[in-house]
């Protein structure tokens, strides 16, 4: 697999994409790589958009053609996540799977939440400090069901296959016996990542337990589903979402041309993030 | 004046008398991550000096600061440490078995959890049981600074001393001094070591257990505590301090000699004699990826 990163703009800015390119040629980062590494064995694609210990919430973006990875704004200032003691930044390699939905037009049986109109979310949880754009063979674990402000957000937890401890990980509860308080940590800073930004703690469904990957696997095939339903055009609300892409050629928004469209690549310096983003925020009772 | 005012106006006072270490400079030569890699501190007169022992301690019994030299900036994992053996004590990265150090990464924290460093003009003594059965490390103190800000390596600050925690690191006595940049805004709320737990729950717990687990990774037993791991007190850690003040006096005056133990008298070369270091920057040295990794322990 010949994925490579185009990079416009400066890190920290406003100007920043990634763009993921196949075969030196930009794709959509949503729509254009296969869910599916390698079905028979279980083996998916992962996104990253996020690399661990960082804090620029950094994200595949719905509106743009070929959907590149750019920071998050709020009030047209750049987002960043808040350090919450004992963590720094993220806490995993984030990112997302390619061709997924979270329909926020169903709501979930069991979660009784609609979706969050994302790609479904992946924690990789290997050793390695993953980049913005990185397009990482991974096998999943579990699944938490993170409940963002009304929403389902789905958390899925996997492995790069690569890891030395990937042969050993093979369901939810091979998590706790290997990374020993991980699924621990990751309860708690989902749950009170925004505190700083003065919003309330997140819940989780299914009282914050893990599911299994069994569930896992049926989340994803959801996600899939509904993203088959909005890429054919037949999703009761498409919510503005770009579906230009490179390769589904039976689809409306096929186009071979969008790859042309893309900037060439333009690697600047990193801006400096503010030194507000050093701190680290002290929340009692969360642990 | 209520006790707040009193409080913010010797804090201004402070800030105010801190403004010199403005005029301390560095130099810089060969490459970061590597053997190569020196920085040297540079006098305001354009010399080079020692951060061991050029930089003043500015011992203020009143107001509980001294001043600090940062080593490791918070989060970041090269063990960069004063050296003790190079003339000038320029800061270098140790090294063992010939490659450069980097600490591991604990579950859940990353890297070193604060800004990390040393107090001038003081050495733990490695000559006389300091505590029953425990000499002194041979370096000069060392001090974990818990503001706000992410340091930078060299950077002098003034800060408070808060308490200090007695680590016994592979059988010596090695002082973790807890303090605070003066110039931090939490520093205001930080007046004795009880308010670290309040301002900043579970900061000194997580610092134990830092200390007690980083070198487990490495193949070592956990380190352990004198006084069974309690956090000494401010006015203990000032005893302390100037304690380690006296004994580096006796090391600049010349009047220690090595005892034939395996400890090496630390270098006493200092500015005075007005030698300049031309800057020789190389690019940073990849860090190894294996620096990443999060040990479970």
């Amino acid at each position: 697999m010949s994925y490579t990163t185009r990079q416009v703009g400066a890190k920290n800015s406003l100007d920043y994409k990634v763009y993921i390119e196949k075969d030196g040629k930009p794709i959509s980062a949503f729509h254009d790589i296969p869910l599916y590494a390698d079905e028979a064995n279980g083996i998916f694609n992962m996104v990253v958009e996020i690399p661990r210990w960082t804090n620029a919430k950094l994200e595949i973006t719905k509106e743009e053609p070929l959907n590149p990875i750019i920071q998050d704004t709020k009030k047209g200032k750049l987002r960043f996540v808040r350090n919450c003691f004992p963590h720094h930044g993220y806490i995993h390699n984030y990112g997302a799977f390619p061709q997924t939905w979270e329909d926020p037009n169903e709501s979930h049986p069991e979660t009784k939440a609609v979706g969050d109109n994302d790609p479904l979310d992946v924690l990789e949880i290997g050793e390695q400090v993953a980049y913005t754009g990185q397009v990482k063979q991974v096998k999943v674990l579990g699944v938490m069901a993170l409940l963002d402000e009304g929403e389902t957000d789905w958390k899925v937890i996997a492995i790069d296959i690569n890891d030395p401890l990937a042969p050993k990980l093979n369901d939810i509860e091979d998590v706790e016996k290997h990374l020993p308080g991980l699924l621990r940590a990751t309860n708690e800073w989902f749950r009170i990542y925004k505190i700083p930004d003065g919003k309330p703690e997140n819940q989780f469904a299914f009282s914050g337990e893990a599911k299994n990957k069994k569930y896992t696997l049926d989340v994803i095939r959801e996600c899939n589903e509904a993203w088959k339903k909005l890429i054919s055009g037949k999703s009761a609300d498409a919510k503005k979402i770009d579906l230009t892409n490179t390769t589904l050629s039976d689809t409306a928004t096929y186009s071979a041309e969008a790859a042309s469209a893309v900037p060439a690549a333009n690697v600047l310096p990193d801006e400096p993030i503010d030194k507000s983003i050093d701190k680290w925020f002290f929340i009692s009772g969360s642990a | 004046m209520s006790r707040d005012m009193r409080r913010a106006s010797q804090h201004l006072r402070l800030i105010g008398n801190h403004l010199h270490a403005r005029n301390y400079h560095n130099v810089l030569v060969g490459s970061k991550y590597s053997s190569s890699f020196k920085q040297y501190l540079q006098l305001p007169n354009g010399e080079i000096g020692s951060y061991f022992h050029d930089v003043p301690l500015d011992l203020d019994v009143d107001a509980k600061t001294c001043n600090m030299i940062v080593e490791v900036p918070r989060w970041s994992n090269g063990k960069f440490e004063i050296s003790k053996t190079e003339p000038f004590n320029p800061i270098t990265q140790d090294i063992k078995k010939g490659k450069p150090r980097f600490v591991n990464n604990i579950f859940p924290y990353h890297g070193y959890i604060h800004n990390y460093g040393a107090i001038p003009q003081t050495w733990e003594q490695p000559l006389i049981e300091v505590l029953p059965g425990f000499k002194g490390d041979n370096d000069p103190l060392d001090c974990c600074e818990i503001g706000s800000s992410i340091a930078k390596m060299g950077d002098i600050k003034k800060v408070k001393l808060l308490g200090s925690l007695a680590l016994i690191d592979d059988g010596e006595l090695d002082w973790k001094v807890i303090c605070i940049d003066i110039e931090d805004p939490i520093a205001i709320k930080l007046n004795k070591l009880a308010d670290v737990d309040t301002v900043m729950p579970g900061l000194l717990d997580a610092t134990r257990t830092w200390f007690r687990d980083y070198k487990i990774p490495a193949g070592k037993q956990p380190n352990v505590f004198a006084f069974e791991g309690e956090y000494q007190d401010q006015a203990s850690t000032l005893s302390t301090v100037q304690e380690c003040h006296e004994a580096w006096n006796a090391l600049v005056r010349g009047e220690i000699k090595a005892d034939g133990s395996e400890a090496e008298i630390p270098s006493i070369v200092r500015a005075g004699t007005h030698i300049r270091v031309e800057p020789n920057q190389q690019n940073d040295t990849p860090i190894p990826q294996e620096v990443d990794k999060w040990y479970y322990v």
